[in-house]
């Protein structure tokens, strides 16, 4: 009894320390191109969310004639259409990454199963949904036409849109199932902070980038810096879930699963400066520090461009470092010669 | 070809890798393994070499992760096949199966998978250990059975 026991805590040791002939390494079949779609999808959800949240609660408008048409731009919506606007640069990038790009529309043929198609109408649902927006934006007829109930309805809808397509792009690798670090509802959910984070960030930097006369009289001080507040919130909820997320994946080792793998391979492995440095430190730390500086000198915004530039640089760099170090996990056969030699190579040392 | 599958054995398999030329000739008509639906798995410190195959799964996850159905179920004969005419090549496929199965062709820039050479393997045909057999998918439980058993028993063998 005693020595069985010696022999299983000596294979798993070996097991988990070194691997036999295949040294682990970081996932290629979905790189940048995907890390980009998934972020810029996530971002233009979560800043729909925020956006429309602010619309609603502050309720403001502010008309601008565009001059050569008879048409009238709601400027307090412009931070309505951001998210769909990210959404839909960001959605071409999942075309990019096809072998056969021009085949594109064969990818909702199969939502019935498919996470990959129930993607592409749900991202095409809300970016339609936004462009709906911008035209009721643009033309008050259409507006007094459909009635505040009927834009308050159309802006729930999307609402609910944006929030699926925030989760949808954890979902999405979820879905694939055979990769120990993507197959945990922690990851949808992490996505979606993320994407709630990097998205009201990219919000502020809009609101900013636009400038104080633009929109003189709609975003106030005081929303700035709620908005700031809501951030800073945000990147520290993120970070619990991350660290969550980590924990709960190294502990799934069992059954060939490489969760433990793939977080050695983030944590020290050879995705170690991108983790450390791209992601903890340009996506939590850089931007938080920054964040509290601007909070005591709100004179100096050029705090908030440096906290925003290294937050979503955070944010994309997170997605691509899931995305890299996503191994799959053993092959039951693999598995079984790698314990096969372990166990002959055990028996010869004790022999 | 109804109830056949490929068997391999890893013990057997030297790791010539002609299973690789002779299925990406049959398939593409040019000898290049990385256009194969065959690989050969190596580890080369301990010298065993796994050939891996398609698994053709009762329930396959490749089907079920597949935007355009693309993959499918073959029900006739029992197989899971892709259809390079419908494939965007956008590799959830090789992504989600457990077995590293289907593998994307660079040159025609879809994913491509065995489909038992419509009855006539030829990694079957050409592999000299006989590493790779097609055999009736019955066969295979026994030989699975007779593994498991001696599996156990050289575990529980006394002395080690
Ligand atoms: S690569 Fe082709 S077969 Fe595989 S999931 Fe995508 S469309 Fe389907």
């Amino acid at each position: 009894m005693g020595s069985s026991k010696g022999v299983e805590s000596k294979m798993t040791g070996s097991f988990n320390s070194s691997r036999i002939g295949r040294h682990l390494k970081p996932q290629h079949h979905w790189g940048w191109i995907i890390a980009i779609y998934l972020y810029l999808a996530g971002m233009g959800a979560g800043s729909f969310i925020i956006g429309t949240l602010i619309h609603w609660f502050t309720g403001s408008t502010k008309l601008m004639e565009i001059r050569p048409f008879t048409l009238q731009l709601d400027i307090a919506k412009a931070t309505l259409l951001w998210g769909p606007v990210l959404v839909a640069i960001g959605a071409p990038f999942l075309i990019l990454d096809l072998g056969i790009k021009r085949r594109f529309l064969y990818a909702c043929l199969n939502p019935k199963t498919s996470w990959v198609a129930r993607g592409f109408l749900i991202l095409s649902s809300f970016i339609l949904f936004g462009l709906i927006s911008l035209i009721l934006s643009l033309s008050p007829d259409l507006r007094t036409y459909i009635g505040t109930d009927g834009i308050r309805g159309l802006e729930t809808v999307a609402l609910i849109l944006a929030f699926a397509t925030a989760l949808y792009t954890g979902i999405l690798l979820k879905s694939v199932k055979h990769v120990a670090l993507w197959n945990t509802y922690l990851l949808p959910l992490l996505f979606l902070i993320s994407a709630l984070s990097t998205g009201s960030m990219s919000l502020l930097m809009l609101i900013l980038g636009m400038g104080r006369t633009l929109l003189q009289g709609i975003f106030s001080s005081s929303l700035i810096k709620f908005l700031m507040g809501v951030e800073q919130i945000l990147i520290i909820i993120e970070g619990i879930v991350l660290v969550l997320y980590l924990y709960r994946v190294n502990q799934t080792n069992d059954q060939g699963a490489q969760g433990g793998l793939s977080v050695s391979l983030l944590l020290k492995g050879e995705l170690k400066l991108l983790f450390w440095l791209g992601i903890v430190f340009s996506g939590f730390l850089f931007p938080f520090i920054l964040e509290s500086f601007f909070s005591r000198f709100p004179e100096y915004p050029a705090l908030v461009w440096f906290a925003g530039i290294s937050l979503l640089l955070g944010g994309l760099l997170l997605r691509y470092g899931i995305l890299m170090a996503g191994v799959k996990n053993q092959i039951p056969m693999e598995r079984w010669i790698e314990a096969q030699h372990l166990l002959g190579r055990l028996s010869l040392k004790e022999k | 070809m109804h109830g056949k599958v490929l068997f391999v054995d890893p013990e057997k398999c030297t790791g010539c890798r002609n299973c690789e030329m002779v299925c990406s000739v049959f398939h593409s008509g040019v000898s290049n393994p990385t256009r194969s639906r065959i690989r050969i798995l190596k580890w080369e410190e301990v010298g065993l070499y796994l050939p891996m195959v398609c698994q053709h799964c009762e329930t396959p996850i490749c089907t079920e992760v597949c935007p355009t159905k693309a993959c499918h179920k073959d029900l006739e004969n029992r197989r899971v096949v892709i259809d390079p005419k419908k494939c965007i090549g956008c590799k959830t496929c090789i992504m989600a199966c457990p077995f590293g199965h289907p593998f994307f062709d660079p040159i025609d820039r879809v994913t491509c998978k065995c489909d038992y050479c419509d009855g006539n393997p030829q990694c079957v045909l050409f592999c000299n250990p006989k590493a790779v057999s097609y055999i009736d998918a019955d066969l295979i439980n026994v030989e699975r059975k007779r593994e498991a058993a001696k599996r156990i028993a050289d575990f529980l063998r006394p002395g080690r």
